[in-house]
C-alpha cells in the first residue's frame, strides 16, 4: 500500500496537504459512516431479534432463549449445514491449492494481465448469468445430474478470483532472489518451495483458503441454479423465509450463530492479512 | 482494481530481473544459454498453471460462450429443439419483459448513480484525509467484512425494520408523524432500492478507493499550489487520475444491480418484476434457451452500458489506461 508514502510527504510538509471545503469533506466523511451503519445495523437487529420472544412483530421484546431452543430440537437444518460445511472446506481448500499455483506463476508470465483477465472473469459477470450458463452446460448440454458437486464447481467459480488477488498481494510482493539464492545453494525446486517460498506465502495462502470457505458458504444465487435437489444453509434458510413465516424466528438464530462464528473467523483473515503481512 | 497495482510493481520488478539475468547469462555462451532459456520457459508457466488455466477456460468460457449459443435455440412443448432461431430473442420482448427490462435499467442506474455519489466522496476522504491509519484499516475491513456474509439473512431483516411494525414506523407513529403506518416502506420500489444501495455499497467504494490511493499526494499539492480551487483539483486531478477505479466500480455496482435478485424477492414482496425474476420463473418452466437469452441479455446489457459509460469518461480523462494496464 501507498500508505507509507503518503504519511513521509505529510510529515514533511504538513501545511499543503488538499484542501476541500470543511462542509463537503463532513458530508463525504459522515455519508460513508451512515452507510457503514446501514450496512452493519441489521446484523445487531438481526442478534437481537433471535432472542427476543416475538421477532415477527417486528420491536425486540421480553427476551428469551426460546428460538434457540427450538432451533436445536429441530434437525432438519442439519444436513443442509454439514453440506454446507463439506462444501466450504473443500471449495476453500482447492481454491488455495489453485491460487497458489496460479499466483506464483502469474507475476512470471510474459501476458500477466491477459491471464488474469481471464481469471476475474466472474467478478464482472453477473452470478445469475453464470449460475445459469453454467446449469445450461451442465443439464442441458452434457444431461447430467445435478447436486452437491455442481454446487462446489458454481462456488469454486465465484470463490477462486477472490482467492487468486488475495495469493497476488503476496507473490508480487515475493523477493524472487530467494529462490535464486536457494537453488546456486543447491535446494532442489520442491525444497526451494516449501523452505522458502511457503512461510513467507503462508498468510496468504491461508487467507485464501478462508475467503473460500466463505464466499462458498454463504453463497445463493449459483446454488438455486446448480442445487438440483440438494440443499445447502443458505439455500435452506432462502427457502423457509420465502415459504413459511412460521419458521423465519428459527432462521433468525441460526444466522446469528453463523454470524458468531464467522465474523472472528474473518476478523483472524484480516489481522493474518494486514497485521502480518505488513509488517514483514 | 487491484490488477493495476499488480501490473505496475510486477513491471519495476521485471525491469530488474531482467538486469539481473542478463548480467547472469554474459559469460555464457551458445548452447548452454538456449538450454537455459528452455528451463527457465518451463519453470515460467509450469504444467500445474497450465492445467487449471484449462480448467478455468471449460468451466467459465466455455459456458458463456454456450449460454450464447443456446439463446439461439427454441422451446417446443418442454422440449429444446437445436434448430438455430431467432424466435427466443424475439419472444423476449413481445412478452410484457419489455417493461421489465425497462425497470430493471432504471433500478439498476438509479442505484449505481446514489452509489456514486455516496462512494466516491467517501473514498476520496478515506484515502487522502483519513490522518490515522488505524481508522483507514477499521474502515476497509468494515467495507470488506459483507462481501462474505450472508446476503439473504442480512435482508430479510429489513423486512422486520421497514414492515408495518417495524422500527421505523413504530418510531414514526410514536414521535407523531405519523397515524398509520407508512406502507411504501416494505414490498416496493423504494425498499428495493434501498436494499440494493446497501448491500452494493462496499463494492462501490473499494475500486474507486484504491485508484485514489494510487494518486501521488505531490500532485494534489502542486495544483494547491498553482491555486486551483479544491472543486478543480477534484475535477481535473483526482477524477481524471482515479478514472479506471469509477469505473470498475460501476462495473461492481451495475452488475449486479442488473442480475440483482435477492433484494427484489425479499423487499420488493412480488410488487417489484426485474429481469432475474423472470430468468427465475423461466428456469422453473423448463425453457432453457428463454433462461439462456435472459441471461446473455443481462450480460449484452452490462456491456451497452458500459460502453455507454467508457464514451462518457472519455470526457474526463482517459479511460483507456484501465484497459491498457490489463494487457501488461
Amino acid at each position: 500500500m501507498q500508505t507509507q508514502d503518503n504519511l513521509g510527504l505529510r510529515q514533511i510538509s504538513p501545511k499543503l496537504g488538499p484542501s476541500y471545503a470543511p462542509i463537503w469533506k463532513q458530508l463525504s466523511k459522515w455519508g460513508g459512516f451512515v452507510m457503514l451503519a446501514v450496512i452493519y445495523f441489521p446484523l445487531l437487529w438481526l442478534v437481537l431479534l433471535s432472542i427476543s420472544q416475538n421477532p415477527l412483530g417486528g420491536i425486540p421484546g421480553s427476551f428469551s432463549l426460546d428460538h434457540y431452543r427450538s432451533l436445536f430440537s429441530n434437525s432438519a437444518w442439519h444436513k443442509p449445514m454439514l453440506a454446507s460445511l463439506v462444501i466450504g472446506v473443500v471449495v476453500g481448500l482447492i481454491c488455495a491449492v489453485a491460487a497458489t499455483i496460479i499466483g506464483r506463476a502469474l507475476p512470471t508470465m510474459r501476458s500477466p494481465g491477459r491471464v488474469l483477465l481471464m481469471f476475474v472473469v466472474p467478478l464482472f459477470v453477473p452470478g445469475m448469468s453464470l449460475g445459469a450458463a453454467l446449469f445450461i452446460v451442465a443439464r442441458a448440454v452434457l444431461n447430467l445430474k445435478l447436486g452437491f458437486w455442481s454446487i462446489a464447481l458454481g462456488h469454486f467459480v465465484w470463490a477462486f478470483p477472490f482467492a487468486l488477488l488475495i495469493i497476488l498481494v503476496v507473490t508480487i510482493r515475493f523477493d524472487h532472489r530467494l529462490v535464486e539464492a536457494g537453488r546456486d545453494l543447491g535446494a532442489s525446486d520442491w525444497r526451494v518451495f516449501w523452505d522458502i517460498e511457503f512461510p513467507i506465502l503462508m498468510p496468504g495462502i491461508v487467507s485464501a483458503a478462508l475467503f473460500g470457505f466463505l464466499m462458498s458458504f454463504n453463497e445463493v444465487m449459483r446454488s438455486i441454479f446448480l442445487r438440483g435437489t440438494a440443499e445447502t444453509m443458505p439455500v435452506w434458510s432462502w427457502i423457509q423465509a420465502a415459504a413459511q413465516q412460521s419458521q423465519v424466528p428459527i432462521i433468525f438464530s441460526l444466522a446469528s450463530l453463523v454470524l458468531f462464528v464467522t465474523l472472528p473467523l474473518l476478523c483472524g483473515v484480516f489481522w493474518l492479512l494486514f497485521a502480518r503481512v505488513g509488517r514483514s | 482494481m487491484r490488477a493495476r497495482d499488480a501490473t505496475c510493481s510486477k513491471i519495476f520488478w521485471k525491469i530488474e530481473m531482467q538486469q539481473i539475468a542478463s548480467a547472469a547469462e554474459m559469460p555464457v555462451v551458445g548452447r548452454q544459454s538456449s538450454l537455459y532459456a528452455i528451463r527457465a520457459k518451463l519453470t515460467d508457466m509450469n504444467v500445474a498453471a497450465t492445467v487449471i488455466l484449462l480448467i478455468w477456460f471449460a468451466l467459465v468460457i466455455v459456458p458463456i460462450v454456450i449460454l450464447f449459443a443456446f439463446s439461439f435455440f427454441s422451446t417446443i412443448q418442454f422440449r429444446t429443439v437445436y434448430t438455430p432461431t431467432l424466435d427466443t430473442w424475439v419472444g423476449l420482448f413481445s412478452s410484457g419483459r419489455w417493461e421489465v427490462t425497462l425497470r430493471t435499467l432504471r433500478i439498476a442506474l438509479t442505484v449505481t448513480a446514489i452509489e456514486l455519489a455516496i462512494a466516491f466522496p467517501f473514498a476520496l476522504w478515506l484515502a487522502k484525509r483519513c490522518k490515522s491509519n488505524t481508522s483507514r484499516a477499521v474502515c476497509l475491513a468494515l467495507l470488506t467484512i459483507p462481501f462474505f456474509l450472508d446476503m439473504s439473512s442480512r435482508t430479510i431483516v429489513w423486512r422486520a425494520i421497514l414492515g408495518q411494525s417495524g422500527l421505523i414506523n413504530t418510531i414514526l407513529i410514536n414521535i407523531g408523524v405519523v397515524n398509520t403506518p407508512v406502507e411504501w416502506l416494505l414490498y416496493s420500489e423504494v425498499a428495493v432500492h434501498f436494499g440494493m444501495v446497501v448491500s452494493l455499497f462496499p463494492s462501490m467504494v473499494m475500486p474507486i478507493y484504491l485508484a485514489i490511493n494510487l494518486i501521488d499526494d505531490t500532485l494534489i499539492e502542486a495544483s494547491n499550489d498553482l491555486g486551483a480551487s479544491p472543486w478543480q483539483t477534484v475535477s481535473r486531478i483526482i477524477i481524471p487520475l482515479s478514472l479506471p477505479g469509477i469505473m470498475a466500480g460501476i462495473v461492481f455496482c451495475l452488475g449486479p444491480a442488473l442480475a440483482a435478485w435477492v433484494e427484489p424477492g425479499m423487499l420488493g414482496g412480488g410488487f417489484v418484476n426485474l429481469i432475474s425474476n423472470s430468468i427465475e420463473s423461466a428456469y422453473s418452466a423448463l425453457r432453457y434457451p428463454v433462461v439462456a437469452a435472459l441471461s446473455a441479455f443481462v450480460i449484452l446489457l452490462l456491456l451497452a452500458l458500459l460502453g455507454g459509460m467508457y464514451l462518457i469518461a472519455r470526457r474526463f480523462g482517459d479511460p483507456s489506461s484501465s484497459i491498457s494496464v490489463l494487457k501488461g
